[in-house]
């Protein structure tokens, strides 16, 4: 069954995220980084710029996932992502809040183009964290001449 | 750092995929999906018919290669990549850059990332503060 393009422009309730240093610290190592800041207990303790991956991909989609209005399928892969920084680096203690949209839905082939945006602003200050924008592809689930995907 | 220019090579980083650096990234991010680690279920999913890295996984070590040419994640202003081809366990994949282009102090950056045949599992864009 194809997504419901009704969807697109739909916001979804905003989730908080705490940004803690031991969690840095085992994004960093799990990518191989060296920059001691990343390991640091004082206040020079700052996130690499992908630990947004911790709380924008399986946080971030859970929501349209669960809607059964857009009809989601598990036949899919991440084709791409793109973050955008604000000028504050993300550090321990931080709170962020988070809101995912449905910013686009489209299709080529018989596959499926999902792009689930996730605007991040600090709590203290509402300034910008970053933007996710994920595009997940649905494999085989365009509608094609008006009938069904052949998936 | 050095004078940047258009055409400036960033340092590459290798990296081979195993099976503990995708239980560490999946740990880390908090991506559980059993394709990256479960050998059964890769064997009915995967595009490979086998365990392969997350595709996050690969974006963070293409961050790396921006960050590890500026002074830091503050310097990085976007990063956005496209995965191209699956990352198999057991398999080494090169991470680079290359400045294309420098307008009022932010560099845009070309990323890829290549597999041990030259063929590209990733492509994508950096712009930095330099």
């Amino acid at each position: 069954m194809a997504l419901n393009r009704d969807k697109v422009g739909t916001s979804y309730p905003p989730y908080t995220y705490e940004v803690a240093r031991e969690k840095i610290r085992e994004y960093a190592t799990a990518l191989g980084e060296t920059d001691p800041r990343y390991f640091s207990d004082g206040d020079d303790c700052v996130a690499p710029p992908t630990f947004a991956a911790c709380f924008t991909l399986t946080k971030g989609g859970e929501a349209a996932f669960a809607d059964p209005e857009l009809g989601t399928h598990t036949t899919l892969v991440h084709g791409s992502q793109r973050y955008a920084f604000g000028d504050r680096p993300m550090r321990p203690g931080d709170t962020l809040v988070c809101t995912p949209r449905i910013a686009d839905i489209s299709d080529r082939g018989s596959n499926e183009f999902l792009v689930i945006e996730v605007d991040c602003r600090f709590a203290d200050t509402d300034e910008l964290a970053c933007r996710s924008e994920a595009t997940i592809v649905f494999l085989g689930s365009a509608e094609r001449d008006g009938q069904e995907g052949a998936a | 750092m050095s004078e940047v220019t258009v055409g400036t090579q960033l340092p590459t980083i290798e990296q081979r995929a195993t099976l503990t650096t995708s239980v560490m990234y999946a740990g880390a991010s908090g991506d559980m999906n059993p394709l990256h680690y479960d050998e059964g279920f890769a064997a009915d999913v995967s595009p490979t018919g086998g365990i392969i890295a997350h595709g996050m996984f690969s974006m963070g070590l293409a961050s790396r290669v921006l960050t590890g040419f500026v002074d830091g994640p503050e310097d990085v202003l976007e990063i956005q990549v496209r995965f191209t081809r699956p990352w198999p366990l057991g398999t080494t994949s090169t991470f680079g850059g290359k400045v294309s282009a420098i307008e009022d102090g932010v560099a845009t950056v070309e990323l890829h990332g290549t597999n041990e045949s030259g063929d590209r599992i990733l492509r994508g864009k950096g712009r930095v503060r330099v």
